[in-house]
């Protein structure tokens, strides 16, 4: 290990990398509207941790500052996406981004909804377990052998 | 090929199946084995971090960044969408975590406050305003799950590559002859008046970014409330005058509603 600080900006280059990586598979395999929106956030963070790095790095303030401006287009972002997600939602009724497949190129082949599989039934509520509270009543015994009829 | 290369190629293997078992692929069948899958790929990748080798007071960096990949892979790989917002929010709190470690405290703030406590909040509402009942048939499948997951894993491993030939060679210190003291003295990016220097940064030498980026700010919040506004006119009403140079989004909406859900 030559140089601590290489050793650091390696390290947190790699979590960058991973948040990246993660935020990618999420938004190419997930069809919940939302879900893919976070996902490409995700990969945002990885891009400004890696900033945040090389910034320390070289011992300059360029890659903070790059991170607040991505920031705030990450904010202006959320709030327009959004805004169209909502619209989509208004349009079709549902998330689901397979609902907007016509807008595929023409060569591409219809993507044919699999099976929806089976939703497993609800278990059964789990209520909680009140336990017994209190002192046990003294009940006299002949009260407890008593019986009003056989 | 050296050792490290085939370290990096099967972590990026095993990442690849973990993630794809992980993924909703309509049984919860094989979750816990992908969950495995991905910690062994997790800790491959681990452990060609230079800090695994002399194991010296990197521990809450360590602990710091597991959770925020971890967090990052439920994010990805939770079924129901609100668990997912809430994963991600996680996953935030981490990186800003990451961030105060190197010495960005403002970042770290801002991160907390305008992406977890803002967009996060936003993305919350939406998601209960249009998907109340919590998880559909759709985020119990996944597009290409395989092929998405092969995806990742390849950028992954390439970008992993990327940074440890980058960061193992002589390039750096040709390129930055930053002696450590440097960046602890005043101006520097560790000095104790860090929030000071950004302010100093930030309005001195990017004052019209600055500037810019409040214009679009400004641009976007009214972008979003006219597209909505127009979206939740009623259909009998006339168009916004701005719906023109639009598609006319209520005559969109009619025709949408009668042709049926594709």
């Amino acid at each position: 290990m030559p140089d601590p600080e290489i050793a650091i900006l390696t390290d947190y280059l790699l979590i960058g990398v991973l948040l990246f990586g993660i935020g990618l598979v999420g938004f190419l395999s997930r069809r919940n509207m939302i879900v893919m929106f976070l996902s490409a956030e995700m990969m945002l963070q990885g891009v400004s941790l890696s900033m945040v790095a090389w910034g320390r790095y070289y011992n300059d303030f360029g890659g903070q500052m790059l991170v607040i401006f991505m920031i705030a287009v990450a904010a202006c972002e959320a709030a327009i996406g959004l805004g169209l997600v909502l619209m989509l939602f208004q349009r079709r009724g549902s998330l689901d981004i397979a609902l907007w497949q016509e807008l595929r190129e023409a060569n591409v082949p219809a993507y044919v909804e699999q099976a929806a599989p089976e939703e497993p039934p609800p278990k059964p509520p789990d209520w909680p377990k009140l336990h017994p509270a209190g002192v046990a009543p003294q009940i006299p015994r002949d009260q407890i052998d008593h019986r009003s009829h056989v | 090929m050296s050792q490290s290369q085939i370290i990096i190629a099967a972590a990026t293997l095993l990442g690849a199946g973990g993630m794809w078992l992980l993924l909703p692929r309509g049984t919860s069948r094989g979750r816990a084995a992908g969950l495995v899958l991905a910690a062994a790929s997790a800790g491959l990748l681990a452990s060609q971090m230079s800090w695994v080798a002399p194991l010296s007071g990197n521990v809450v960096f360590a602990v710091i960044a597991s959770v925020t990949v971890g967090a990052a892979v439920a994010t990805v790989t939770f079924q129901s969408p609100i668990y997912c917002a809430v994963w991600f929010g996680l996953t935030l709190l981490g990186t800003a975590g990451l961030f105060l470690l190197q010495g960005a405290q403002f970042l770290a703030v801002a991160t907390v406050v305008v992406y977890a406590g803002a967009i996060l909040v936003t993305f919350l509402f939406v998601l209960m305003l249009a998907q109340p009942e919590g998880r559909t048939y759709y985020d119990r499948l996944s597009w290409e799950a395989p092929v998405a997951a092969v995806t990742g894993a390849v950028m992954v491993g390439i970008l992993t590559m990327t940074v440890v030939a980058a960061t193992s060679g002589d390039r750096l210190h040709a390129a930055a002859p930053v002696a450590p003291a440097q960046r602890l003295k005043s101006g520097g990016v560790l000095c104790d008046q860090h929030v000071a220097e950004i302010g100093r940064q930030l309005f001195g030498s990017h004052l019209i970014a600055v500037e810019v980026a409040g214009t679009l700010l400004l641009v976007a919040l009214v972008g979003a409330a006219a597209m909505v506004a127009q979206a939740k006119s009623p259909p009998g009403s006339p168009p916004a005058p701005q719906s023109e140079q639009t598609c006319g989004p209520a005559e969109n909406l009619d025709r949408q509603d009668t042709s049926g859900d594709g």
